[in-house]
């Protein structure tokens, strides 16, 4: 089977702010595949150029065989696209917009199911006004996904949601994975992704800095282990650097030493130190950050869009 | 395009005019705003000024004699047909711009064509409902004359002509919409300015020439002039500008706004600006 979407140095740029820097991306078909990143990291821009509300400033895209850019029309009859903010329709009710919706597919599923599939059944005939707003999200899965899509967008489908409502919302996207869909998930939450997806892209700064399972991810991620402690009296640390080669000194004064060998260099370390008669080294730690922490450490230190050229 | 896609387009713009018929239709301000307006105005002022005007024979004169109602209910038709779909139009698209709702439609297989059409019939609805009362109540209630068989045939073709153009100042004004909170304020400035300089309240001969050629860019004073060949006796021509009903020169003007303006505000229509 060809892969859903394959794309190759999408580039796009608002002024001199690069939104997103010469994107590969490959996305076999019939995965469930999550772009994880913070906000302003260039995913909902990605996305849109996917889905062909954007424009790219440069590189090719191929989304079902098709350049979103110039073929939307045919396109739009084979994807769904859940946006961010969910469409305002008071005075319609669920039934009456999915009606409509259907008419416009080659091969809809009925409204009865698609109701069933969000789990509005219930709620089928009250006004758009009146649904909350999980239940008008679950609205928008159903309009998506009425006329059969071979791909799904859902653009962060949970943001604003309390617990329940993201567990729930989590179930219905698992009914759509099992009709076979390619999806295609955009959220700044890890464990969205990862009860969600089979594959991660981890976006920052309009770049893909990390693609595969949720298993590699975990893997790239933890890999260091950190070793920190304060620096003694009298400690050099020249004299250590030959030890390491790179050693990070906190804004607190504390050293690490990320690595994945920690017995090792903690070996290392307690030598240096009893060779010079150091009993204690102060405030010595040895940790291993879990992958939530080391994600959210990440969305941190990456608010802001990098600037383009270094200006 | 082939005849399949075309009847696509067509079933498609038909099922998404229903959609539109249904929203509106639910939401009270709307309906009483867009559609109950000038109604009410035709119910006021035919109550208020019951004269009569023209100059009759043994007067001396040789304008036939009608109620002022019957000249008003020409100008106050114009303003239903002109401002239902420029109103409706104006205010429904810029709101949905800024909600999203037309960014989640343009993510849909429905054709752009479909969505135009869809516009245009529901604005035709409404105003086709809007006169059916008008007519009823006019006749029952105000002694308003009916028109012959080629007035009614012009306000069929005024109707058609008419209210695509009125859709299309409705698509283009949205343009100059800064937010969705901005566009009833936006589209009622415009819209009073045109009633008073196109004739619908004040004869047009009263009017600075300047003021009757800006008039003269926008389909309202054609229409309303249009209007009143249809219920006025045939001598009341002479009191219009170049003393015609100049109906082609209408139908020309209607036209080119819809041809033209559709046109191009078509292309350059913004489906999102929710961002």
């Amino acid at each position: 089977m060809p892969p859903a979407i394959s794309i190759s140095g999408v580039t796009k740029r608002y002024g001199s702010v690069l939104a997103v820097g010469a994107v590969d991306l490959e996305i076999e078909s019939g995965q469930v595949y999550a772009l994880l990143g913070p906000n302003g990291a260039g995913k909902t821009t990605l996305i849109e150029i996917l889905e062909g509300y954007r424009q790219r400033d440069a590189g090719d895209v191929s989304v079902l065989g098709y350049d979103p850019q110039r073929q939307r029309g045919e396109l739009n009859r084979r994807v769904g696209i859940v946006l961010q903010r969910s469409t305002p329709m008071e005075g319609l009710t669920p039934r009456e917009m999915l009606n409509f919706s259907a008419r416009l597919y080659d091969d809809p599923m009925s409204t009865d199911d698609a109701l069933d599939l969000v789990g509005l059944t219930e709620h089928a005939d009250r006004r758009g006004s009146k649904l909350s707003g999980g239940q008008k999200r679950r609205l928008d899965l159903a309009t998506s996904v009425i006329g059969n899509p071979d791909l799904i967008f859902l653009d962060e489908p949970t943001t604003g949601f309390d617990a329940t409502a993201r567990r729930q919302a989590w179930e219905v996207v698992r009914g759509l994975t099992d009709r076979g869909a390619t999806i295609i998930l955009t959220t700044h939450y890890l464990d969205e992704a990862e009860h969600l997806a089979q594959r991660i892209g981890l976006i920052k700064d309009g770049r893909i800095i990390f693609e595969g399972d949720i298993a590699g991810l975990r893997r790239e991620m933890e890999t260091d282990t950190r070793i920190s402690w304060q620096p003694p009296i009298g400690f050099d640390r020249a004299e250590m650097l030959t030890e390491w080669s790179d050693l990070p000194q906190g804004a607190d004064g504390r050293l690490s030493l990320p690595t994945q060998t920690p017995t090792v260099h903690l070996a290392r370390l307690i030598d240096w130190a009893q060779n010079r008669g150091l009993e204690e080294i102060p405030e010595l730690q040895v940790e291993r950050p879990d992958l939530e922490e080391m994600y959210l450490e990440l969305v941190d230190d990456s608010q802001s869009l990098e600037q383009a050229d270094g200006s | 395009m082939s005849a399949a896609d075309t009847v696509r387009t067509l079933r498609l713009g038909f099922f998404y005019m229903l959609l539109n018929l249904k929203t509106i239709y639910r939401q009270p301000a709307a309906v009483f705003f867009v559609v109950a307006f000038p109604i009410m105005f035709l119910v006021i002022f035919s109550s208020l000024l019951t004269f009569e005007i023209g100059i009759p024979e043994e007067a001396g004169g040789n304008v036939p004699v009608v109620k002022f109602s019957q000249y008003f209910v020409a100008g106050i038709m114009g303003v239903a047909i002109f401002g239902t779909s420029f109103n409706l139009l104006g205010t429904s698209l810029a709101i949905q711009q800024f909600d999203g709702t037309l960014k989640q439609l343009a993510a849909t297989p429905l054709p752009r064509t479909s969505f135009f059409i869809g516009l245009v019939g529901t604005a035709l609805t409404y105003t086709f409902l809007q006169l059916v009362i008008m007519l009823i109540l006019g006749v029952a209630a105000y002694g308003i004359d009916l028109p012959d068989a080629s007035g009614w045939l012009t306000l069929v073709w005024i109707v058609l002509l008419g209210v695509p153009a009125g859709c299309v100042l409705g698509i283009a004004i949205t343009k100059i919409i800064p937010s969705a909170n901005a566009a009833p304020a936006i589209i009622q400035a415009p819209f009073i300015i045109l009633q008073f300089i196109s004739g619908v309240f004040f004869t047009l001969a009263s009017l600075p020439s300047w003021l009757q050629w800006v008039a003269g860019v926008f389909p309202l004073r054609w229409i309303a002039q249009g209007l009143r060949s249809v219920f006025l006796p045939d001598a009341y021509r002479y009191a219009e500008p170049g003393m015609s009903w100049q109906l082609e020169l209408a139908a020309i003007v209607l036209v080119v706004w819809i041809v033209v303006g559709l046109g191009l505000s078509v292309l350059t229509f913004k489906w999102d600006r929710s961002g």
